[in-house]
Parts: C-alpha cells; sequence; structure tokens
C-alpha cells in the first residue's frame, strides 16, 4: 500500500465527522477544509497550489456540482484533479459528477483503501521508501 | 574437453620396452580423457539439478510475495475499520452539545453506514415518551406527523424493552435495523434504520462494530451532554439570581 506523501489537500464537505476521517485516512497530507462550496473558492483563492480537491455534492450555499463548474471555469484552477466523495450513488449521479470535470467518483460509505488507490492513480502518492 | 587421439611413433615391435612405453601413454591419454568426460558429466548434472532448485526457490518466494500482499491488503482493510471506529468514537465524544451529539449520530447513519432512511428516538426528560429527535424519509405511515413514537413495531419495541441489537424486516416492520441505546443498562433511546443507499446494499459485519458501538457510545454521549447542558442551565439561572440579589 502507498503512502500518502504530505501534499495539499482541499477537502469541500459539510460534514464534521468526515472531516475528522479524512484527517485521520490521510495524514501526512496537509489538508485544508472548507465547509460548503463557497467556502471552498474561498480556500482555493488562499491555496492554489492544492494538489488534490475531495468535494462533497450535498452542501449548504453552495452544492458540489456548482463548485466544480466554478474550479473548472478558472484556468488557473482547471487541471487540479476532482474526487468527489458522496452518499448520491446512482448511475446518473456520478455519470453527471464526472462529465462536470470530476477524475473519480466515491460512494459513501467508502473504504480507506479505494480512497488511497484513486489518490495514488493521480500520482500524489509515491511508494514508501 | 578431451584431447583428440595422439600419433605415436612406431615402435618396434620387438622392443618391449618401448611397447611398454607406449601402452602406458595410451593408459594416460585414456585416464585424462575420461577424466575430462567425467568432469563434463558432472558439470552437465549439476546444472541440470541447480536450474529446478532456483526455479522452485523462485517459485516459493513468489508465493510468500503474493501471501505478503494478501495479509498487508488485509490489514490495511482492519487499520481503515479501526479507524473508521476511532472516528466514530471520537466524533461523538468531541462535544457537550446535545444538538451536535445528535447530528453527530445522524452523520454516523448516513456517511459510514449508508442510511437512507432512519429515525433516532430518545427519552425526554421526564423519560415517559420516546421523542423523535430525528427523521430522516418517512419511516412508517403511523409515524407521520408524530413527535413521539407512537409504538407498535415488533423490532423496535423488542430492542427497547431487552436492550438488544435487532435486524429486521420481519413481517409488519420496515424496520432494517433498531440501534437501542444504553447507558448503564438503562435503554435511553434507539436509533431505527428502515433504509440503505440502493449502492450500499445491505448491512454486513463489518457494520455491526459500528452498530455496537453506537449503542454504547452515542448514548453516553448524549446522557454526558444533556447532563452537562442541565448543569450550565442551572448555573447561568442561579447567576442570574445571585446578580438580581447584588442589584437588589
Amino acid at each position: 500500500m502507498n503512502v500518502v506523501k504530505t501534499r495539499k489537500v482541499l477537502v469541500v464537505e459539510d460534514s464534521r465527522l468526515i472531516h475528522k476521517m479524512y484527517e485521520v485516512m490521510l495524514r501526512p497530507c496537509m489538508l485544508i477544509a472548507a465547509h460548503d462550496g463557497r467556502e471552498g473558492l474561498a480556500r482555493l483563492g488562499e491555496n492554489p497550489d492544492v494538489d488534490v480537491i475531495i468535494l462533497d455534492i450535498n452542501m449548504p450555499h453552495m452544492t458540489g456540482l456548482e463548485f466544480l463548474g466554478q474550479v473548472k471555469a478558472k484556468p488557473e484552477f482547471a487541471a487540479i484533479p476532482v474526487i468527489i466523495v458522496s452518499t448520491e450513488g446512482k448511475e446518473e449521479d456520478v455519470a453527471r459528477g464526472l462529465q462536470a470535470g470530476a477524475v473519480a467518483y466515491l460512494k459513501k460509505p467508502f473504504q480507506r483503501e479505494d480512497l488511497l488507490k484513486i489518490i495514488g492513480r493521480l500520482a500524489v502518492v509515491q511508494p514508501s521508501p | 574437453m578431451a584431447e583428440g587421439p595422439r600419433s605415436y611413433s612406431s615402435a618396434g615391435s620387438g622392443d618391449p620396452l618401448a611397447t611398454l612405453m607406449r601402452a602406458r601413454q595410451l593408459i594416460h591419454d585414456a585416464q585424462a580423457a575420461i577424466e575430462e568426460a567425467s568432469k563434463s558429466v558432472v558439470q552437465q548434472r549439476t546444472a541440470s539439478t541447480e536450474i529446478p532448485e532456483h526455479a522452485l526457490r523462485l517459485a516459493k518466494a513468489e508465493n510468500e510475495r503474493e501471501e505478503l500482499a494478501v495479509r498487508l491488503a488485509e490489514v490495511e482493510h482492519q487499520v481503515g475499520r479501526l479507524m473508521t471506529l476511532y472516528v466514530a468514537t471520537y466524533q461523538l465524544h468531541a462535544t457537550l452539545d446535545p444538538a451536535d451529539v445528535q447530528s453527530t449520530i445522524a452523520e454516523i447513519a448516513v456517511n459510514l453506514l449508508g442510511a437512507e432512511r432512519f429515525a433516532l428516538l430518545l427519552r425526554d426528560e421526564d423519560e415517559s415518551a420516546l421523542e423523535i429527535r430525528i427523521q430522516e424519509g418517512a419511516i412508517d405511515s403511523t409515524w407521520s406527523g408524530a413527535s413521539t413514537y407512537p409504538g407498535g413495531d415488533p423490532i423496535i419495541d423488542a430492542s427497547l424493552l431487552d436492550g438488544m441489537l435487532r435486524f429486521g424486516p420481519v413481517d409488519n416492520s420496515p424496520v432494517l435495523v433498531a440501534v437501542p441505546l444504553r447507558v448503564q443498562d438503562v435503554t435511553v433511546g434507539a436509533l431505527v434504520i428502515t433504509k440503505l443507499f440502493e449502492h450500499k446494499g445491505k448491512l454486513d459485519e463489518e457494520d455491526r462494530d459500528l452498530l455496537d458501538l453506537l449503542g454504547a457510545h452515542a448514548a453516553s454521549a448524549l446522557f454526558a451532554s444533556r447532563v452537562y447542558s442541565r448543569a450550565a442551565r442551572k448555573l447561568r439561572t442561579l447567576e442570574g439570581l445571585i446578580k438580581l440579589v447584588k442589584q437588589g
């Protein structure tokens, strides 16, 4: 199993429980927390060097898909890979997320190893020494 | 390699010494040739036994590597499970606000158990009725508009009675699981799940650990937060009274 190297990950998620989960699961990473899409955009503006964005869909103020649309519309952020992690698990939900520009879609409840595999594919992780 | 046959000078047939010398030479050459040949045979034999031996060791190492990879994957999976349990416990006890504890229970139900329809029932302050504190989705037609659990569901009633985790569904009950919330052998409420997300499918053995954890920790976290908020309320009242007395 790969070990996540210390990288910047923006987590846009309204659940405190899931924020804590990412904090534990992605421990070597530097996590930047946002609790809705609007706050996510603000955090992204402050941290344009994030390596990956982990995004929920159902959030107050600005949904994950709205956030994703705005990120992809900005050339300076468009290349940042976005992983959607959501309870919305229907095929059309997945298709909508991927069409909007997400590189992967993970359904909650998720397994830690599945998340690490996806992040590994994005080359954010490197083999442990 | 054995040398080729040598040419020997023909000795006179009548010279026994020369014949003897020639015979010795022939014997010597033959011995050298045999020695060379046997060396070659030994080398061939060694090589032919070493190759399968190496192949065997390689296959064994490959098998061990595969076994270790499987074990590592199992360990990683267990680590993930433990992390989930740790985070659920941590988050339940991270606050002393009853509303936050209830939100955390709901977050666990949705995000970690995959519950689409569920309800949180809690005994009210005077412990007479079970209030429906959280309801996500329509649980049952008899529940519509009710603020307290109307009773009558066989799984919920049985769980509340004996404090045992119960799985459904059964006749006359849409309940998939009823998790009694217990503090010091007293059932103070229950988490009731009636529908899971389609992609979740069903509750499995790993979910059982989380349900057990909820039964114990959710109740104690709720109990602690209620006691704290009651104490804080009383303290505020007392402080107000003292302030009034001082002003008067």
